[in-house]
C-alpha cells in the first residue's frame, strides 16, 4: 500500500480553532495544512463551517491523536468508522497518528504511551497496521513520540525499531524532530544517529515543535517557540535530504498567528533550495 | 497474557490506580529514577483530564472554587475514568456523579450548572441544518396546518432547573456574584446555535417549553396548539402563545426547514 512515492507539498501549519477567521481573511502563504482528526469526529458546527471553506483554498492533511495503534486491545472499529467518515469529507493528502499506544479496554489515557523496541511490538504493529490500512484503503503514517522511560524488555534502540518496522512493513514516517531531540535529552543519545538511522523512503512528513524544559528532564509541550538546537538538527538534516514535507506544530499557548509565520518562512530559509515550492498558478 | 499485554496493563493501572508494579518495567537510568519517570506520566494523565473539565466547565469551576474543584475532578477520575477517544465525552457524566456524590449532591445547583454547560457542548458540536424560513409557512394550505410536523433545529437543547442554575452562570460569566441558590419555582431554558454558529441560551415560558417538547417528542401542529391551551387560560391564547414561538423560532433557527405533512 504504501510503495507510491509520497507527495510533496512543502512548509505546513498545524490549522487551530484560533486562527481560523485570519487564515480566511488574510490568505497566509502557507502550502498545507495540518489538522487534528478527531476535532472533527462531531456532527456540525464551528469547526466544520471553518474548514469547509478552507479546504476549498489548501490542501489537507490529517493527523490523529487517539487511534492507539499499539494497543493490546481489539481495534477500535468505532474509532476507525469515525475517521473514515472524517477522511470521506476532508479528501486529505494523507493521514498520521502516533506510533504509541493510548488506550487499553475502555481506559483512555490521553497520551501517547511508548511502545517496548521489542520484536513483540513489531510483529504486533505489522498486524495491527496491515488491517487499519486494509480498513481505511490508505497508508497511516506514523509519528516518533517523545518518551521519559525505557523499558526493561526493549532489545535495540529507537531508530533501529522504526527501521526494522519500515522494512517489515514499507510504512512512513512522521519524523517529529521535537520528539527525537526531547527524547534524546532524556536518554541521552545523539539525535543525529537517531535522524541518519531512518532513510529517506520511510519519510512522509517532519514535525518542528517547541518544548519545556526542566534541567533534569524535559517534556514535549507543543506550547513554546522552536528551540535553536531543533532548528540546527533540522537544518543539518535538510542539507542531507532530498524535500520532506514540513510542518509547525503548536498545540498551546497560542501566539499571535505572525509568529506561526515567521516560524514557517525560517524553516523555509534554512531548507535547501531543493526544498522550495513553486507557485505556478 | 504475552508481555506486551502486562506491560500495557501495568502501565495503565499505573495510570489509572497508582499501581507500583509498573516501575518494575523501567530501566535504571541516569538522571531521574524509575519512579520519577512513572510519575511524569501520572501527572501528564491528570494533567490532560482536569484541563478538560476546566475548558468544558469554566462557571462550574468559578462556582465551587479551585479546592472544590479539585476535590470534584480527583473523585470523578477515580470512578469515571475516561473510556472514549474523544476528550469531549470524558465529563459526560459530570452532572450524573454531583447529584449522586457526596460533598456535592447536597447542592442540587452544582449538578444543574454541570448540566447547563454540558448542554452549551452539545448544542455546539450538534449537526448543522437549513432552518426554516417565514416564506415556507406561507405556502401551507390552512387545513393542513394541524398536521404539519415541525422539527427542531439538531443543535437544540431544553433545559428544566430547579435552581438558579443559569443565573449563576451567568452572574459568574460577567463577573458577578451568583445569586442565593436557593431552590425555587421551575425555569426553563432553550439552548442553541446561532447563525452565526456560537451557542446562545433563552429563557423559556412554562407554556413554549411545554410546546418545543411537544414538537421534539415528533407531535403534529395541533397537538403542540393542544398542548398550549393547556398551559394558557383559552385555546386562543394557546393560539396566540404558538405563533409567537413559530415567530421566535424562525428568527432565531430553532427549528429545521424540513417540515412534513402527516397523513391525518
Ligand atoms: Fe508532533
Amino acid at each position: 500500500m504504501s510503495n507510491t512515492p509520497h507527495p510533496y507539498i512543502g512548509f505546513g501549519l498545524g490549522l487551530r480553532t484560533c486562527y481560523f477567521e485570519e487564515i480566511l481573511a488574510t490568505q497566509p502563504n502557507v502550502d498545507w495544512f495540518e489538522i487534528i482528526s478527531e476535532n472533527y469526529f462531531v456532527d456540525g458546527g464551528k469547526p466544520w463551517h471553518y474548514l469547509d471553506q478552507i479546504k476549498e483554498q489548501y490542501p489537507i492533511v490529517m493527523h490523529g491523536v487517539s487511534m492507539s495503534i499499539g494497543s493490546t486491545s481489539d481495534i477500535n472499529f468505532d474509532y476507525l468508522g469515525n475517521l473514515k467518515k472524517t477522511i470521506d469529507r476532508v479528501q486529505p493528502m494523507w493521514i498520521s497518528d502516533h506510533l504509541c499506544f493510548s488506550s487499553l479496554g475502555d481506559f483512555n489515557s490521553h497520551d501517547l504511551l511508548p511502545m517496548p523496541y521489542t520484536e513483540e511490538a513489531i510483529d504486533h504493529l505489522a498486524q495491527r497496521l496491515n488491517i487499519v490500512q486494509d480498513y481505511l484503503q490508505r497508508p497511516l503514517i506514523l509519528e516518533n513520540v517523545s518518551s521519559y522511560l525505557t523499558y526493561q524488555a526493549s532489545q535495540m534502540s529507537e531508530w533501529e525499531f522504526l527501521s526494522e518496522l519500515h522494512s517489515r512493513t514499507q510504512c512512513r514516517y512522521l519524523l517529529d524532530i521535537n520528539n527525537i531531540y526531547v527524547s534524546a535529552r532524556n536518554h541521552e543519545f545523539e539525535p543525529e544517529t537517531f535522524l541518519d538511522a531512518i532513510p529517506q523512503q520511510a519519510i512522509a512528513q517532519i514535525h518542528l515543535a517547541g518544548h519545556s524544559d526542566f534541567g533534569s528532564h524535559i517534556i514535549d509541550t507543543h506550547d513554546q517557540p522552536i528551540c535553536d538546537q531543533v532548528w540546527r538538527l533540522f537544518e543539518n538534516f535538510a542539507k542531507t535530504r532530498g524535500p520532506i514535507n514540513t510542518m509547525i506544530e503548536r498545540d498551546d499557548n497560542f501566539p499571535p498567528f505572525s509568529e506561526l509565520m515567521a516560524e514557517l518562512d525560517h524553516a523555509r530559509a534554512i531548507a535547501p533550495e531543493s526544498w522550495s515550492v513553486h507557485d505556478f498558478a | 497474557m504475552t508481555s506486551l499485554e502486562q506491560l500495557q496493563k501495568d502501565f495503565v493501572e499505573m495510570l489509572s490506580q497508582d499501581s507500583p508494579k509498573f516501575e518494575a518495567h523501567i530501566a535504571a537510568q541516569s538522571g531521574l529514577a524509575p519512579q520519577q519517570r512513572a510519575e511524569i506520566y501520572q501527572n501528564a494523565y491528570r494533567i490532560r483530564l482536569t484541563k478538560v473539565l476546566e475548558q468544558d466547565h469554566e462557571m462550574l469551576g468559578l462556582y465551587l472554587g479551585d479546592d472544590l474543584f479539585e476535590e470534584m475532578v480527583k473523585g470523578y477520575l477515580a470512578i469515571y475514568p475516561s473510556c472514549a477517544p474523544s476528550l469531549r465525552e470524558f465529563g459526560n457524566r459530570l452532572p450524573h456523579f454531583l447529584s449522586s456524590q457526596s460533598p456535592f449532591k447536597e447542592h442540587g445547583i452544582l449538578q444543574e450548572i454541570a448540566l447547563f454547560e454540558r448542554l452549551l457542548l452539545r448544542a455546539f458540536d450538534a449537526a448543522d441544518s437549513d432552518t426554516l424560513q417565514f416564506t415556507q409557512l406561507q405556502s401551507i394550505q390552512q387545513t393542513s396546518w394541524p398536521n404539519i410536523q415541525f422539527r427542531l433545529h439538531p443543535s437544540v437543547q431544553l433545559l428544566t432547573c430547579h435552581y438558579p442554575a443559569v443565573e449563576s452562570w451567568q452572574a459568574l460569566k460577567s463577573e458577578q456574584s451568583p445569586p442565593s441558590p436557593e431552590n425555587t419555582t421551575e425555569r426553563y431554558w432553550i439552548i442553541a446555535r446561532e447563525q452565526d454558529k456560537r451557542t446562545g441560551f433563552y429563557a423559556l415560558s412554562k407554556c413554549h417549553y411545554e410546546c418545543l417538547k411537544s414538537i421534539q417528542s415528533g407531535l403534529p401542529f395541533g397537538f403542540v396548539c393542544e398542548t398550549a391551551a393547556q398551559y394558557t387560560d383559552s385555546e386562543e391564547q394557546g393560539m396566540m402563545q404558538v405563533m409567537e414561538l413559530l415567530q421566535k423560532g424562525i428568527e432565531l433557527g430553532w427549528l429545521q426547514s424540513n417540515i412534513e405533512l402527516l397523513q391525518a
